[in-house]
């Protein structure tokens, strides 16, 4: 019974975690900004420092720490017209090096570094399925709401303000969503799995598609069917869950490549 | 109509216009003509809102141009737009977009905004491309897309920068001519550019602008020397035209 239940909450918190970031994936991919998904995976260290250092929930103080991190990269780039990437470097130093500093004050802590670039599926909890499973519908009703204003926001900042098309609060949700997503995320997955999901099946879905509704929909199937593919292989293979699904999703890359759009 | 009284705007200290007065009412074409660096872009941006306005006024229709633009739309065409060129957007999605403020937060298109659209797409003569990727266009085609939600947002105003940048010749005239008639059905238009045979043609109102205003008065007034102080050493090309 034991290793039944298990094993059925590593395969969902394998599954929830692609669907939930798939979602926000072609987003990620069209707004050029993948690198904000690793850049707040690892901002997130500085949360886990303080989790640790303070000796609070792990996971609340670092959701808390990654949204108001998340703001401020959004603010600061709005309020003093900061290009968004130099924004998010800024901040992803700072949030390292305070980690680190944090890490090495609490000397009586060994950090699990391996866990946290890799995560481990198999340590997924009832409570973390719960969580993965509100974020998922979260992510989609978000999405499917807000769909039109996150398409020009998407295809072009400034001329969705001059249609005055509400961007900002929209964007604002995006943003902390995008946070909350990768939080929730990395314990499972991992910051490698984390950057992973947060582009390879939406890069896989445009190159079948040329609609963004459609690509959404393409890059959830996507998803579903690695975390089912990868959870098998690695329970066979006795291999790394993040890791085989990782590969599979880079082999149906290459695959997709193949097809006459890609 | 719009008026701009004392407009001063800066950027690091340096003077990009200085003391702005004009008035365009409402009806006019007008173009905004000045040499590369004379400010004409920044000036359409800070009657979009796109840029902060820190010193003087700008009205529209006699309100302060922030409290206009809550609640109302100029239509824009960029010299440029900004886009991925693989960005999975149709022309009728783009055209789409000027009425998407106009929509509760939330809200979806429905038939009627679509047909509104192919109205507009209709005007502007690119139906047959509502259902084409954006980066498939030619310049020219996208222009008119451009154009065209332009028009759908149902704006009094019109504001162009450079229009024909990215249109080839017999292209230029007859986006002109798409213009003009816009303007007899009473939009007010105001177009940056640099092609002054055409400007000549079509407009009525005549903007000559290099950091400071050099003249903003009806074509047929427009001096030589009025020109030749807003472009200096392009004067060449416009004693051709003028």
């Amino acid at each position: 019974m034991f290793s039944f239940s298990f094993l059925v909450y590593a395969f969902l918190g394998a599954l929830l975690s692609g669907i939930s970031l798939a979602v926000f994936a072609p987003f990620v991919t069209l707004r050029r900004i993948s690198y904000l998904g690793e850049a707040l995976s690892h901002i997130a260290f500085a949360g886990i420092a303080i989790a640790i250092l303070t000796g609070l929930n792990l996971t609340v103080i670092t959701l808390i720490f990654v949204m108001l991190i998340a703001l401020g990269i959004t603010l600061l780039a709005k309020r003093h017209n900061i290009q968004e990437s130099n924004t998010i470097t800024i901040f992803l130093s700072l949030s390292m090096a305070l980690g680190i500093i944090l890490i090495s004050i609490s000397k009586n802590y060994s950090f699990d570094l391996s866990s946290y670039l890799f995560g481990n599926v198999l340590l997924v909890t009832k409570s973390e399925v719960i969580s993965l499973v509100v974020l998922s519908i979260l992510n989609i009703a978000f999405v499917c709401f807000f769909y039109k204003e996150l398409f020009y926001l998407t295809y072009n900042p400034v001329m969705a303000k001059v249609y005055r098309i509400r961007t900002d609060l929209v964007n604002l949700i995006f943003m902390l969503l995008l946070a909350a997503n990768i939080v929730i995320n990395v314990k499972s997955a991992g910051i490698i799995l984390v950057t992973a999901q947060l582009i390879l099946p939406a890069v896989i879905a445009f190159n079948f598609v040329h609609q963004l509704s459609k690509a959404i929909l393409i890059s959830i199937l996507v998803a579903i069917f690695s975390a089912f593919i990868g959870f098998y292989f690695s329970f066979q293979l006795n291999l790394p869950t993040g890791a085989c699904i990782v590969v599979f999703e880079a082999i149906l890359y290459f695959i997709s490549l193949l097809c006459p759009d890609g | 109509m719009i008026q701009i009284k004392n407009l001063q705007y800066k950027i690091n200290g340096k003077i990009i216009l200085e003391d702005i007065f004009l008035e365009l009412a409402d009806g006019e074409f007008a173009a905004i003509i000045g040499p590369n660096g004379a400010g004409k872009s920044t000036l359409i941006k800070l009657i979009l809102g796109l840029l902060e306005l820190k010193e003087g006024s700008i009205l529209i229709d006699g309100v302060e141009h922030y409290n206009w633009l809550k609640n109302n739309t100029i239509g824009y065409l960029p010299q440029y737009e900004d886009f991925d060129n693989a960005f999975p957007a149709t022309a009728l999605d783009i055209v789409l977009m000027g009425l998407a403020g106009k929509l509760p937060l939330g809200a979806h298109f429905n038939k009627n905004h679509k047909q509104k659209a192919m109205t507009a797409l209709e005007q502007t003569g690119v139906t047959h491309l509502a259902k084409e990727l954006i980066g498939k266009l030619s310049g020219g085609e996208f222009q008119r897309v451009l154009l065209a939600r332009a028009l759908v947002s149902e704006s009094k105003y019109l504001i162009l920068d450079e229009p024909e940048a990215s249109l080839d010749r017999p292209s230029v005239d007859s986006f002109f001519v798409l213009l003009k008639e816009l303007n007899s059905e009473g939009k007010t238009i105001i177009t940056i550019s640099h092609d002054l045979t055409t400007l000549s043609k079509y407009c009525s109102f005549l903007v000559c602008l290099n950091r400071r205003l050099h003249c903003h008065n009806h074509t047929e007034l427009i001096d030589a020397d009025v020109i030749h102080k807003t472009f200096g050493d392009s004067l060449r090309i416009i004693e051709k035209d003028y």
